[in-house]
């Protein structure tokens, strides 16, 4: 099967090659989890490695800040950009929403023009300002999936999670639901340290690997390591709430 | 007016001298021309556009029509939105390109100063 690969060390393998082509994949995590860096590898790759330009929305930070951090790990999204190849466009939810109820708008016009096939929405907690009502803001997110889909774009999105550690408390829990691919970046603390963990908790239509894997952040991007072995709380923070909360991500989706 | 400090004001690129003249007439203008450079490709309602700015949104929305009647920007209706977005014509995207790299200079931008504040009297 066509899979569309990440690039990230560890992750294509935990997901039988790659993500499946034209669905849409959230990249959950606290902040500075690294969902930012998982997203621009996402795209560096894509342009770099497949020949697949990408587009980046997003609704927090002025394109000038991603090519900085790019540069970080060596990608030149100034090059990509001046090549054709990248777009980084910096707009609001609530115009980027309408730009898939009419024809012809800008993100269309942009996935055209450098005929992309990724992209990276950084980051859909900013819908939540968009309806205060649960129901109102899945219908957006998921016209918004589709109106990407339609334009067969592989998508990932990356939203905050409030939790350092353990589970978060009130969010809104539709959009893991909207999308095919659900992955989580969590802080987890383990002898005295604060360590970063990387879990896929959904695939849709594809086997993938249940474990919960520590990953770093290296001057190359993301590397995702080995499975934590037998540490029951890494996923609540806790050693006691754990085994709830994994049946609980598990067996309620 | 002093004529030496005119002279020395309006030494610089006679194209950047027309184009501040005619179209960066006041800061949230230059503002703005520097936000849409920096971000090419976004289009936003006046609302938001003011928020990157920190300006108001008032006095943003008349600068925004301001430098859409002067074809910096196009304005488009987008269901109930209006939004505005960088002009395509490639010669006004040339000359915010060149005032833009112009403006890291501490000289040109001093000039530029002068000016909009004698323009704006
Ligand atoms: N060149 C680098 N080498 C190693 N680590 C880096 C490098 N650049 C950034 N990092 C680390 O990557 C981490 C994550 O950054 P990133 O911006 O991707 O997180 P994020 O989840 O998007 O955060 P936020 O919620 O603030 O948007 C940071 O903790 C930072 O320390
Ligand atoms: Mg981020």
């Amino acid at each position: 099967m066509d899979r569309v690969t990440t690039g990230i060390a560890g992750l294509d393998d935990m997901l039988q090659g790659g993500f499946v082509p034209n669905t849409a994949i959230l990249v959950e995590g606290a902040p500075g989890t690294g969902k930012t860096t998982f997203g621009m590898q996402f795209i560096h790759h894509g342009i770099a490695q497949c020949d697949e330009p990408g587009i980046i929305l997003t609704f927090e930070q002025f394109p000038r800040q991603y090519y900085r951090d790019a540069a970080n790990f060596g990608w030149d999204f100034r090059r990509w950009e001046a090549e054709g190849k990248l777009r980084i466009m910096m707009t609001s939810p609530e115009v980027s929403q309408a730009f898939f109820q009419e024809a012809g708008g800008q993100i269309e016009q942009l996935t055209r023009e450098v005929g992309a096939r990724r992209i990276l929405v950084d980051s859909i907690s900013h819908f939540e300002r968009l309806a205060a009502d649960p129901v109102h803001l899945r219908q957006l997110v998921y016209s918004f999936i589709n109106g990407l889909k339609r334009e067969g774009l592989t998508a990932v999105l990356t939203r905050e999670n409030v939790a350092l550690l353990g589970e978060a408390e009130g969010q809104d829990e539709s959009v893991p639901f909207i999308v095919d691919t659900y992955i989580l970046l969590r802080y987890v603390e383990m002898d005295s340290a604060i360590r970063k963990a990387l879990l896929v908790l959904k695939m849709r239509g594809s086997y993938h690997d249940k474990d919960i894997r520590r990953f770093t952040v290296t001057s190359k991007g993301i590397e995702v390591h080995s499975k934590f072995e037998g540490q029951e709380g890494i996923l609540s923070g806790s050693p006691r709430r754990m085994a709830e909360s994994f049946i609980e991500a598990f067996v309620r989706r | 007016m002093n004529d030496v400090t005119r002279r020395l004001m309006t030494d610089m690129d006679p194209d950047l001298l027309t184009f501040l003249h005619s179209k960066v007439t006041s800061f949230v203008k230059w503002d703005l021309i520097r936000f849409f450079h920096e971000n090419p490709h976004t289009a936003d309602t006046a609302e938001n556009i003011a928020r990157y700015a920190g300006r108001n949104v008032e006095m943003t929305e008349a600068e925004l029509v301001e430098l859409t009647e002067l074809g910096v920007l196009v304005k488009n209706q987008l269901g109930s939105m209006v939004v505005y977005s960088l002009s395509n014509d490639p010669g006004i995207r040339d000359l915010i390109r060149r005032f833009a790299e112009a403006s890291d200079d501490r000289e040109f931008r001093r000039k530029a100063i002068y000016h909009i504040i004698r323009g704006m009297r």
